[in-house]
């Protein structure tokens, strides 16, 4: 189905970036069937999820094509890009070469080549939150291909006309959305679900807390995330909050249809809201809760991998190094050419245009200062499974945060306690 | 000629059917019997035999729990729900002498639609949260508040929606199954009522009508519980969004369906839940079936 | 409820009293007949009203432009009709539709006949072939209706991912062929199927295969046509399967495709509904033109089964 501007399917990156659809892989399935993927000898696979921008698909197979030291066969996969990927490394047919992000298990099971060797001369040059988002125990296992973050958009005029300074604290927030509900149009858009889903780690950060300590504990079992998300449920009872728009955060519709004053959204949907409101919107990172907290970004990067067990891993190696260590440009036009991302590397996003002025340049701003992984390499599905219930519980069915943060704590743990014990 | 050793013909006409059913009936179970005693995350292929571990997190895992009760709810609601509505429409139209074909037909088309389709109508443009949605629409007209129908959990109007949904697109469909069993029964009886002085209306109702429909309500009965325990299509389209879905209102193929296949990749303990759900399955069929004494008399 | 004058034993049981006491009687039925049946039929038709809501919902949205959709005002109808909507579906970049439109026809053709001929036989020699183990072979069908075969879907997906079947056509279809249930109205059928026919054919010189094929089969055609019917809408439909085998996008069905775009919830409201409209357009025709089969096999499939 055709679509206007903004990439669809940017915010389906942005959450298998950060874990939300994210997979633990594969042990080798099926015994000796860890065949290679569709080409013939000599060629490698490389896949893509669906990206929503026009052109990216035809970018990607260009600088495929240009590679001229094996065929790349590039496969464009829309829809699931997780269950996809996962079932191919099971046994069917693993790709080569593929977009991901790092996981433990992951590593654990041998599925990941350590690609350290070919990022280390330029290591310095990736923005520290795309780099963390890729390392596990001192090692690399993908090159971060383009960052993506979510930010709090809000209509500058109508703050203005309701006398309000843009939101520094929780509390700000919730007393800038109930002051601008009127009418039909309510004062903050954080998704369907009240940000049960999409927020994810966002409110941990708020409260100066994360997934997972250091030492492999558990990040939230803790007195200030209870009350994080306590508030959330406040606003979630409250009238200011939208709900059940028929687009959710991801897409500035509600936003562009006055439905709301306030949206958290993506970087992606900048261009669709600026076209729609000129200079009338401004974006600010989620406020922090606690003096102990920090405003809060969450950082999402996609990175190029390559599958340990293939058989043309070292070629498959080289084609990575090719592309997204040494051709610049392309890495460059792979992330302005078509859509609205942050280059991972800090040389090339100081020289983008697009991302010097105005919001988007704020936006490149908070990333700098405050990005963190929205979740980190240890962070699996099951975990992220037990978390994103105990949050829904909370937030949209008025259970109490303790109880089912402690409920949460416990399936993460022995899941922490499995890769780690 | 051999073929026409009944031995031979036998397996010339069953032997396919057989086959596949082995294959793709037998075969499937019994390796998610031998796969549940695994720990196969990302594997069909699994090494490390876990006893009875899966079973025993499946059966004290919260979410597992909440999905068997929540299917047992909504099948205490919807099979009594539909039964009722579905004679009632049919005891209607079967009095309409005029146009009883035309208004058949209407009540029948839903069943032409699929549940992806009803769900989109149901979630995007009747049940949506916002003022330019139906159900919205019509509350605005009547001085009611914008309600978000699929957000909100106090109160659950999310089961309105399903139940709806689900309604609109069985009752046709088991209205025509009594519609058949209505005009199946003999003129005569009711004559023959009649002479003894009954009178149209209820008393007919009681000690004809539903007697003579028994075989079709039992028929009816178990299709629609059978359609209950397979409820998957309308709650993933409705509520599921982006390879999530939330905690409630999560019935137990769902709830399977992410964990063996969603993101969770876990057949060791997708297919415990699978075996658990069967035989809880198989169970109640059997009991429902001696109940009703359904099938007793059809071999 | 409604009318019982034509009722003669009736009257004639209760004719008592004067003629113009009966005659009075007679009126007050009328009139109490013609009230009941005018309630009765505007029950019938708000019903008819409610029950294709639905369907209006989706044609005046697949119809009409995106501010006519969100309009705070309820549009009744589009102020022009936007075919534009449906043929974006098929020109579109990216767009699923047309491959899905077709996945789906020939899923379904396939299935359909596949399960017809494969569930038919073995209906056939349970009915009618006398063998030893056939009973043996009745009861290991009979257990597999017990269990629906969606609670089955994660181990049959094991089955079919192992034999590399995942995203085929294949895989869509050969696993869903083997229907326990199918096979079982057919046997029902086939049981009461006039044997004199299949003698006179035997005595002809048939074998159980000519006989089938030649007289069996041609006069079953209508059973064929309503479990085929039966089967073509259920596949069409069918979505579960579907979703758990068709991971790459040219083995989308169009139920698949409808629902990536629905959950995915970056929504074009008028393009999705255009789709729906489109994916339920071909059913509707069936219905309208086949109705009479459908009605059998859903009678027989409810009654039978």
């Amino acid at each position: 189905m055709a679509r206007r501007g903004v990439p669809p399917w940017s915010r389906r990156r942005f959450l298998q970036a950060s874990g939300i659809g994210a997979a633990a892989l594969v042990a080798a399935a099926c015994g000796g069937n860890t065949g290679r993927g569709g080409g013939a000898a000599g060629t490698l696979t490389q896949w893509y999820h669906q990206y929503g921008e026009d052109g990216v698909e035809e970018a990607v197979k260009r600088y495929a094509a240009a590679y001229d030291k094996a065929e790349v066969s590039v496969q464009w996969t829309p829809g699931n890009y997780d269950t996809k990927l996962l079932s191919a490394l099971q046994g069917s047919a693993p790709p080569d070469v593929f977009e991901y992000q790092t996981k433990a298990d992951l590593v654990r099971a041998g599925q990941l080549e350590p690609l350290d060797d070919i990022i280390k001369d330029v290591k310095d040059d990736f923005s520290a939150a795309s780099l963390a988002s890729h390392t596990f125990e001192g090692s690399v296992y993908g090159i971060p291909q383009a960052v993506d973050t979510q930010v709090l958009v809000y209509r500058k005029s109508l703050l203005d006309d309701a006398g309000l300074e843009p939101p520094k604290t929780f509390e700000a927030l919730v007393d800038a959305a109930e002051a601008l509900t009127k009418g039909d149009r309510k004062g903050l858009f954080l998704g369907n679900n009240g940000g049960a889903d999409v927020l994810g780690p966002v409110p941990l950060f708020s409260a100066g807390l994360g997934y997972v300590t250091d030492d492999h504990k558990v990040g939230f079992d803790d007195p200030a995330a209870a009350k994080a998300f306590g508030g959330l449920h406040t606003l979630f009872e409250s009238d200011a909050l939208l709900l059940g728009a028929p687009t959710d955060w991801s897409d500035p519709s509600a936003l562009l249809q006055e439905l709301t004053a306030m949206q958290w959204t993506g970087l992606w949907a900048l261009p669709q809201i600026e076209a729609e409101f000129g200079d009338d919107f401004g974006v600010l990172p989620w406020p922090k809760l606690t003096d102990d907290g920090a405003a809060s970004v969450p950082v999402g990067a996609f990175g190029a991998m390559v599958y340990a067990k293939g058989e043309q891993a070292d070629a498959a190696r080289d084609f990575v190094k090719w592309l997204w260590i040494d051709k610049t440009d392309y890495q460059e036009d792979f992330n302005l050419g078509y859509g609205f991302h942050i280059p991972p590397r800090t040389t090339i996003a100081a020289k983008a245009d697009k991302l010097s002025s105005g919001p988007a340049a704020d936006v490149v701003g908070f990333v700098e200062e405050l990005g963190r992984p929205s979740t980190p390499p240890e962070w699996t599905p099951a975990m992220d499974s037990a978390y994103k219930d105990a949050l829904s519980n909370i937030i949209k069915s008025g259970k109490k945060p303790e109880t089912e943060l402690k409920t949460a704590a416990e399936t993460v743990q022995r899941e922490l306690d499995k890769l780690f014990g | 000629m051999l073929l026409d050793r009944p031995a031979w013909a036998f397996w010339l006409f069953a032997g396919p059917f057989v086959i596949g059913l082995g294959v793709f009936s037998y075969i499937p179970i019994l390796w998610s019997v031998y796969l549940s005693f695994f720990e196969a995350r990302n594997t069909v292929a699994p090494t490390e035999f876990v006893g009875l571990r899966n079973y025993a997190q499946m059966l004290t895992s919260p979410a597992f729990l909440d999905s068997l009760l929540t299917f047992t709810l909504f099948a205490l609601f919807i099979v009594p729900t539909t039964f009722a509505c579905s004679l009632a429409l049919a005891l209607l139209v079967n009095q309409a002498r005029w146009a009883q074909p035309l208004l058949r037909s209407v009540y029948f088309l839903p069943a032409a639609c699929s549940y992806v389709v009803a769900a989109l109508i149901w979630k995007l443009s009747i049940f949506n949260g916002v003022r330019f949605g139906l159900a919205n629409t019509v509350l605005g007209w009547f001085g009611g508040d914008t309600v978000a129908w699929l957000s909100v959990t106090d109160p659950p109007w999310y089961w309105l929606v399903l139940v709806t949904l689900r309604l609109w697109l069985q009752v046709g469909f088991y209205m025509l199954i009594f519609l058949a069993g209505l005009q199946r029964i003999p003129k005569v009886l009711y004559e023959a009522a009649y002479v003894d002085g009954a009178r149209k209306g209820w008393t007919t109702l009681r000690h004809i009508t539903l007697p003579q429909l028994r075989t079709t309500s039992a028929a009816v009965l178990l299709l629609n519980l059978v359609a209950a325990y397979q409820a998957f299509d309308e709650f993933y389209n409705v509520l599921g969004s982006d390879g999530a879905y939330p905690p409630y209102a999560r019935p137990p193929l769902v709830f399977l369906y992410y964990t063996a296949l969603g993101s969770g990749q876990d057949f060791g303990r997708g297919t415990a839940g699978a075996v658990i759900l069967a035989l809880l399955i198989a169970i109640v069929t059997l009991i429902q079936g001696r109940l009703l004494g359904f099938g007793r008399d059809r071999t | 409820m409604s009318t019982s004058d034509a009722n003669p034993a009736r009257r004639a049981a209760r004719g008592t009293g004067t003629a113009a006491q009966r005659s009075a009687e007679h009126r007050r039925r009328r009139t109490r007949t013609l009230a009941a049946g005018v309630v009765l039929y505007i029950v019938l038709v708000a019903v008819a009203a409610v029950f294709l809501l639905p369907y209006y919902l989706i044609a005046r949205n697949g119809l009409s432009t995106p501010a006519e959709i969100t309009s705070p005002e309820w549009t009744l109808f589009p102020a022009a009709l936007q075919w534009g909507n449906i043929a974006e579906l098929f020109t579109g970049a990216g767009s699923q539709m047309a491959t899905g439109l077709r996945n789906s026809a020939v899923v379904a053709v396939l299935q359909t006949g596949g399960q017809l001929l494969v569930c038919s036989l073995a209906g056939y020699a349970l009915a009618r072939i006398p063998y030893r183990h056939a009973d043996a072979v009745f009861y290991a069908i009979v257990a597999t209706l017990m269990i629906p075969a969606a609670v089955t879907f994660v181990p049959t997906f094991v089955m079919v991912s192992s034999l590399g079947w995942v995203s085929s056509l294949r895989g869509l279809v050969v696993p869903m062929l083997f229907s326990g249930f199918t096979a079982f109205l057919f046997r029902q059928f086939f049981l009461n199927f006039p044997r004199e026919l299949e003698d006179a054919a035997r005595v002809d010189g048939l074998g159980y295969w000519g006989t089938y094929w030649r007289v069996v089969v041609p006069n079953s055609l209508q059973f064929f046509a309503a479990i085929g019917l039966i089967t073509f809408i259920g596949s069409w439909n069918a979505f579960l399967w579907p979703l758990v085998i068709a991971q790459d996008s040219q083995a989308w069905t169009v139920q698949i495709v409808l629902s990536t775009y629905l959950t995915a919830q970056t929504i074009e409201l008028q393009e999705l509904f255009a789709a729906a409209m489109v994916s339920v357009a071909p059913l509707v025709l069936v219905f309208l033109f086949f109705q009479r089969y459908i009605v059998q096999g859903v009678t027989e499939t409810g009654i039978k089964g």
